[in-house]
């Protein structure tokens, strides 16, 4: 069974033992790719490393890896291509296997064992929470790329470049809102204090700010009954159900709520979980044009410049198996980012890490056709660049684009948009 | 019987008070949708009690695998399903995997553990657990993915609740497998050695009881019971292998309503919890507690089971 099972590829299996020999195969052919990678030399670099860390979680219930796994294949990249002034980057990774005590020891290892000079393409549930003020005290800044937790957002050296629950959720409900005539939203979250609570809190501050109504239903991720979330949701009188849960969550949720007929007695929004290649086909054709998805990163088939390179990238340099999916756009986005910031430095400085971190502190107005605002850092004690989304409507076993690039709009953002007057982008 | 009869009377009465308090001012129907989803979920901790019950009671052995053996049977007639296999024919791979295993571990493992403490087999169940739930979230992505059977498609209305077919075969099954497993064990002669063996091992083989025979049966038994809670669970909650594997848990604290003797006990005990669980989403400052009810029955159960019985730590007195 296991080999057919490979052949399908919807296993682990492949991506963990064909990685090496395809990163193998990749480096001897990178000049053949269509690839645009650091200063694009098409020479190797042969310096001394430049070490940069990465900390993900893969173990059960997900697996994380897609950013720092393309932000590798950047990486590798960038390495056949000149590296950072002719010095190769070294990037490492660790696994926290969503285990506070793990992570805290993986932070430990690369920040003081290895002295990394950066975090690039962090992606956890976990280690943001727990290493944000590990990252604070030794003054390192950690460019994240899928991140989930309030701690991710609201720390001063973490940046991230995936949105998150919070703008996510409220992107839904004001593209609801607003094309949809929504007046009082459901948002169905996970009952975890920097998750759940957060990011629905939010969506309930934005309806309210627009004389609306909106309410919360927190589930308990262990809990085996969606049905009384469905029931609770139903009860508050809502028009409009949000689903604010991870993938498989979701799914079970919205099957409940197939159970009961509801797809065309209310409207149905998602944050960006949903977004993901293979949830058409898990939810089926009766969401067919029902349920409406926000991504936080611009929709894979958009193209551009970044979009085109992400997946040339990826497909030169990254496992076959490895997921193409939004954070796999944001590890990549935050790669390139940093790279670019670290070409412009000081060569001398590059092993500095109070230089490198204020390099990446000075970052701002970054544009890519990746992320639908501009991506900046700044000295500050909360981080939330991405802030504008694009809505999609599940269709035709795929998805279709039913707004393009739009702002959020929330009390939440407003400390943000403070932020982004002092730097001059608003 | 008598005592069945008692624990259903003190059940309806609990969730009867319990409804009236958090339901006050709530339209009958709404209170109504909830019980019905409750008894839904419920049905589901009580099958799961009633299999942990059915081995413990032959063999000795708190099977905590049994959520683990049945993720295995949902994954494996997932898989099968996904690469075209007729639905029937996946579904009794899947139950067919969960009887290998269940033997496989009962005739290899668990029966060279038969002298050892109960705490020591159950925590190697659970580490056979830990390995079956490795072992599938290795193979198999997280990607999203969703177990359906025909019967998810008709529905019947309950008291303004849609109630799937799917689940009202899940609630017949259950009532059906706690009298037919009951009669089983009462009546026939294999239930007799059943009960002679987790009686007292020694003076079964003493006495001629065909331990091993027996004790493959239990296994084989109980297999075909976790791999067809884990079919259920996979359809009815997700299909997530943590999830599945633990939701054994609640499933012991529905068994131990039961004394881990009685099947229509746990068939109460996880109703009961089910539909208290439920009840709770009314409340807002209790429904955070919803998780702890299964648990907190048990607990109440098993303080007014042990009234005026003296315990030593070396055991009953």
């Amino acid at each position: 069974m296991t080999m057919r099972v490979l052949r399908k590829g919807s296993l682990k299996t492949a991506a963990m033992f064909g990685a090496g020999m395809i990163a193998l195969a990749a480096s001897g052919g990178a000049g053949m790719a269509a690839v645009s990678c650091g200063a694009n030399t098409g020479q190797a670099a042969t310096g001394a490393p430049v070490k940069v860390g990465g900390i993900f979680g893969n173990a059960a219930p997900g697996d994380f890896s897609a950013s720092t796994t393309a932000a590798r294949a950047y990486f590798d990249c960038v390495n056949a291509n000149g590296g950072l002034n002719g010095r190769p980057i070294q990037y490492l990774t660790e696994n926290d296997q969503w285990n506070p005590e793990l992570a805290a020891q993986a932070a430990s290892k690369l920040l003081k064992d290895e002295k990394v000079v950066a975090m690039v393409g962090n992606g956890s549930f976990v280690e943001m929470a727990v290493n944000a003020p590990t990252y604070k005290a030794e003054g390192v800044m950690t460019m994240a790329s899928a991140c989930a937790v309030s701690e991710c957002f609201e720390s001063p050296n973490i940046v991230s470049t995936n949105q998150g629950p919070l703008p996510s959720t409220v992107g839904a409900a004001q593209y609801m809102v607003e094309e949809k005539g929504s007046k009082n939203v459901s948002c169905i979250g996970l009952a975890i204090p920097d998750v759940g609570p957060w990011s629905c809190g939010a969506m309930e501050g934005y309806m309210a700010s627009k004389g609306l109504a909106g309410s919360s239903v927190l589930l308990n991720p262990a809990s085996p009954d969606v049905n009384s979330a469905l029931l609770e949701a139903v009860g508050s009188g809502a028009d409009t159900i949000l689903v604010n849960l991870p993938a498989g969550l979701a799914i079970a949720f919205l099957k409940a709520a197939e159970e009961q007929g509801m797809g065309d007695s209310y409207q149905w929004a998602s944050s960006t979980p949903l977004y993901d290649r293979t949830v058409p086909e898990a939810l089926g054709a009766y969401w067919d044009g029902k349920m409406y998805v926000n991504a936080e990163m611009t929709p894979w088939d958009k193209g551009g410049p970044d979009a085109v390179n992400w997946l040339a990238v990826m497909d030169a340099y990254a496992p076959k198996e490895a997921a193409r999916d939004s954070f796999s756009q944001s590890g990549y986005l935050s790669a390139k980012i940093f790279v670019d910031a670290m070409l412009a430095l000081d060569p001398a400085t590059l092993d500095d890490r109070a230089a490198v971190t204020a390099a990446i502190t000075a970052i701002k107005g970054v544009t890519s056709d990746l992320m639908c605002g501009p991506y900046y850092v700044g000295e500050a004690d909360r981080h939330m660049p991405n802030h504008a989304g694009t809505m999609v409507v599940v269709k035709g076993g795929g998805f279709e684009t039913v707004r393009d690039c739009y702002e959020y709009d929330s009390p939440y953002f407003a400390p943000i948009f403070e932020q982004e007057k002092a730097l001059g982008l608003r | 019987m008598r005592e069945t009869l008692r624990a259903l009377g003190i059940c309806i009465l609990g969730v009867t008070v319990l409804g009236l308090w958090l339901g006050a001012g709530k339209p009958a129907s709404v209170l109504g949708l909830f019980i019905v989803s409750g008894l839904a979920v419920g049905s589901l901790y009580a099958l799961g009690g009633v299999g942990l019950v059915v081995l413990y009671r032959a063999t000795g052995v708190l099977n905590l695998a049994a959520g683990a053996t049945g993720m295995v049977a949902v994954f494996a007639a997932w898989q099968l399903q996904d690469r075209g296999v007729l639905a029937p024919l996946a579904w009794g791979a899947g139950l067919a995997v969960a009887l290998v295993l269940a033997l496989g571990y009962g005739r290899f493992i668990a029966a060279r553990m038969a002298w050892r403490e109960p705490v020591v087999k159950a925590v190697a169940s659970l580490g056979f657990a830990l390995m079956l739930l490795g072992l599938v979230s290795f193979l198999f992505s997280d990607d999203p993915r969703k177990f359906e059977l025909p019967t998810d498609k008709a529905a019947v209305m309950i008291l303004g609740l849609r109630v799937t077919v799917t689940r009202l075969l899940l609630i017949g099954a259950t009532v059906g497998l706690v009298i037919g497993i009951g009669l089983l064990l009462e009546r026939s002669r294999i239930g007799l050695q059943m009960r002679a063996l987790a009686n007292n091992r020694r003076i079964s083989s003493l006495i001629g009881v065909p331990i091993l025979r027996v004790e493959t049966m239990a296994w084989g038994l109980s297999g075909l019971l976790s791999g067809f809670t884990g079919l259920m669970f996979g359809d009815l909650v997700r299909l997530e292998p943590a999830v599945i594997t633990f939701l054994v848990i609640p499933c012991i604290a529905a068994a131990i309503c039961g004394r881990l003797a009685s099947l229509p006990l746990v068939l109460i005990g996880g109703m009961t919890m089910g539909v208290v669980e439920s009840l709770l989403t009314l409340s807002q400052p209790l429904k955070d507690l919803r998780p702890m009810a299964p648990y907190v029955i048990a607990a109440l159960v098993l303080l007014a089971m042990n009234r005026g019985r003296a315990l030593t730590f070396a055991g009953e007195e």
